[in-house]
């Protein structure tokens, strides 16, 4: 049972370019995402970044693993002394002058897994309870003690 | 900027909880799924304990020991009610752990509308 990503969704009101653009372009990077010291859009390029200015301990550590031109970009996403690897996923669609786009991020759960203890294929199951809907109506509901 | 500070902030809570709480806890609770069928079924209403043992092929005293987890890992408590003893959800815990899938969400929903805003201010005239 594999556990379930993070997907989300939104169309932009920018062409494929544009956004493709403002993912991979260092100088736009900084505008809106992070201030990544070294940003290049070539498989196998690997950045870092601390998670902000206040707070210096946690550093994000990737590595592009997915390239293609105004259609898809994947980097791994981990942080330095922490166990685990996720990966983020950008997809662009062209819907006419629009873009819709759909980020997913997949092995959260990995970061969370650094117990031995843990039967990989169990805790993925517990995960997608988590974060499935049916725990989500579970959770939500009159339970609240 | 002030968005950017708070998500920071956030996905720094949500790191620090996840550190100082949840692991080898609720995730283990829910990893076996014995375990979270008898969260399923607490979950509806509260059962005793032979009650709750009549839900599962496997002996009473591995469905005893699944319950002795689910309290150790304070998702479930047992209330003595006369000869009867009956045992009931406690999901605080479990809404912590999707707070912090939760919190994720909120980041790139807010990574998303910050690119959104650039885009947009992209598209304005000088």
């Amino acid at each position: 049972m594999k556990a379930e990503p993070l997907v989300l969704e939104r169309t932009l009101n920018a062409p494929v370019a544009s956004v493709w653009d403002a993912l991979t372009n260092n100088a736009k990077m900084k505008k809106w995402y992070f201030d990544i010291a070294d940003f290049k859009p070539e498989i196998g390029f690997e950045f870092q970044f601390y998670g902000s200015k206040d707070d210096t301990r946690y550093l994000h550590l990737c590595k592009i693993t997915e390239l293609i031109p105004e259609k898809r970009l994947t980097y791994t996403w981990k942080y330095e002394n922490f166990p685990g690897e996720s990966a983020v996923t950008f997809e662009l669609f062209e819907e006419g002058a629009q873009t819709r786009l759909k980020l997913t991020h997949a092995g959260l759960e990995s970061f969370t897994t650094d117990n031995p203890d843990f039967a990989p294929s169990s805790f993925n199951a517990g995960w997608t309870f988590i974060i499935g809907t049916s725990l989500k109506d579970f959770v939500e509901g009159k339970h609240t003690n | 900027m002030r968005n950017r500070t708070v998500t920071l902030k956030l996905v720094t809570e949500w790191f620090h909880i996840k550190q100082s709480k949840l692991r080898r806890d609720v995730f283990q609770a829910i990893a076996d799924p014995t375990r979270r069928e008898i969260i399923g079924l607490i979950s509806q209403q509260s059962l005793n304990l032979n009650a709750l043992a009549d839900h599962f092929e496997i002996s009473r005293p591995a469905v005893s020991k699944h319950i002795k987890i689910l309290m150790e890992c304070g998702l479930l408590a047992i209330r003595q009610d006369g000869r009867e003893r009956y045992c009931e959800p406690r999901l605080q815990k479990i809404q912590e752990v999707a707070a912090w899938a939760e919190k994720y969400r909120e980041f790139w929903s807010q990574k998303l509308d910050a690119l959104a805003n650039f885009l947009d201010s992209e598209n304005q005239p000088k």
